[in-house]
């Protein structure tokens, strides 16, 4: 019985060693994220971590962007959740923009926004059908209009 | 039988902790996002807009950046000058933590200002200055003093310089929340802001663009998000004082009126990047005197806080 014990203990310590080295870490999802956004300056990260839900759960972030500059949000998801990350950017009410088109179903992995109104504003993520999941937004700048 | 209940208790403990690690974001189930923070389509109003706690400590990274303000004035082709900057022998001034916090956001702003135009020769110093400040407010692990030494003193890549930067007031920022102390986070964003509103006059003093007075004017938006941030430690003492020096600043810009014109969002995808343009138009209403006090008022404040 206690060889069973031990067994079982190895294996379990097997497991969660396996599952910590293999992980991919917010950090590297960041690194990733910095490198599609590409020569954009970066601003922030957002860490974004949701279970699965209906309604799809939402992590929102309010932020402040200034007149004249293009920014760019970028997206990128853990390879270890099933869940696709979605970003909208809405002002009080409206939404602005997303990196999810319905109409195409076409997902981008970044999207460009020139502001013309300095100002409060939200970025809200949540993951495609409510699945799972764990991603990084990133919000950079890619210059001056 | 003892082993079946030592297993039996194990997988209780594996299920429980699993449970708890899981429940982390139970709570954000779909939700309003016009609940939190309501921003009125016209700011003429003079009281501040009203904003939680929790969503003033989420937006402060965001209140006032560094890179933000020096990319607009860059983009305005307005040359380098040294001269607009603080010294860093005034660094020796700042005795608290409360106030190490501040000059600690106002040179990150002269940083932000210098990594933008390349100027790696002065870099070296100010980022000493920003280590010797962030060590005596225990923040100093945060900040990646060697790498961006190594990348100024040897002029390689630029945009690292600005990534690692703007990361490491993120990282300061982050653990000075989680450490309950995100008085001090708040007072940089102040720092940050009050040098960004002086870089601004400065150029306003030597360029007619109207951009340059547009962005003096919208400064009224970002200041009433700063101190309703401010306003929630307003029970500290050394808050109550920074808010006093705000206030003949504040009085001002409640007579610039800003309103707005809302439009649809265009939406263009060109080699696969999608861009949408918003095409709201802010109107920012100020006369000429009032531009001037507004110009003087920022350069007060800035030079008293700076104790200069």
């Amino acid at each position: 019985m206690k060889k069973i014990l031990f067994s079982l203990l190895v294996v379990l310590m097997g497991v969660t060693y396996f599952n910590k080295v293999n992980a991919q870490s917010e950090e590297e999802l960041v690194q990733i994220c910095t490198m599609i956004a590409g020569d954009a300056e970066y601003l922030k990260d957002f860490r974004i971590k949701l279970d699965a839900g209906d309604p799809p759960p939402v992590q929102r972030f309010p932020i402040l962007l200034k007149k004249d500059i293009k920014y760019r949000f970028t997206v990128c998801n853990s390879k270890d959740y099933e869940g696709k990350v979605i970003l909208q950017l809405f002002d009080n009410n409206r939404q602005l923009a997303t990196t999810y088109i319905v109409a195409t179903g076409k997902d981008y992995p970044y999207i460009d926004w020139v502001c013309t109104k300095t100002g409060a504003y939200h970025l809200v993520y949540s993951f495609r059908d409510g699945k799972a999941g764990l991603a990084v937004g990133l919000l950079s700048m890619v210059g001056t209009m | 039988m003892k082993n079946l209940h030592f297993i039996y208790y194990l997988s209780l403990l594996a299920i429980l902790s699993q449970v708890i690690t899981a429940c982390n974001s139970c709570s954000k189930q779909g939700v309003d996002v016009t609940q939190d923070l309501y921003v009125p389509d016209s700011v003429i109003e003079v009281a501040p807009p009203q904003v939680s706690k929790a969503v003033t400590e989420q937006m402060m990274q965001n209140i006032s950046s560094p890179v933000e303000t020096a990319a607009l004035i860059k983009g305005l082709k307005i040359p380098f000058n040294k001269n607009f900057l603080a010294s860093t022998k005034q660094a020796e001034k700042f005795n608290t933590n409360f106030e190490k916090a501040f000059a600690l956001g106002l040179y990150g702003c002269d940083l932000g200002y210098l990594n933008m135009y390349e100027k790696t020769s002065f870099v070296v110093d100010y980022i000493s200055t920003i280590k010797r400040l962030a060590d005596d407010i225990q923040v100093g692990q945060f900040f990646d003093f060697n790498t961006l030494k190594r990348l100024a003193t040897n002029n390689e890549n630029l945009d690292s310089l600005i990534l690692i930067s703007q990361q490491s007031f993120n990282r300061i920022d982050n653990y000075l929340t989680e450490t309950n102390r995100s008085m001090l986070s708040a007072v940089i964003v102040a720092g940050v802001w009050v040098e960004g509103a002086y870089l601004s006059s400065r150029v306003a003093q030597i360029s007619n663009h109207p951009r340059i007075r547009e962005t003096i004017g919208e400064q009224k938006t970002i200041l009433s998000f700063l101190l309703a941030l401010l306003m929630v430690y307003d029970k500290d003492p050394s808050m109550t004082k920074l808010l006093d020096n705000f206030g003949k600043i504040k009085k001002l810009y409640d007579e610039v009126k800003i309103t707005y014109e809302i439009g649809e969002p265009e939406m263009v995808e060109e080699n696969g990047v999608l861009t949408f343009k918003q095409t709201d138009k802010q109107i920012i209403q100020m006369d000429d005197e009032l531009y001037q006090k507004l110009i003087v008022g920022i350069q007060e404040l800035r030079n008293d806080l700076l104790k200069l």
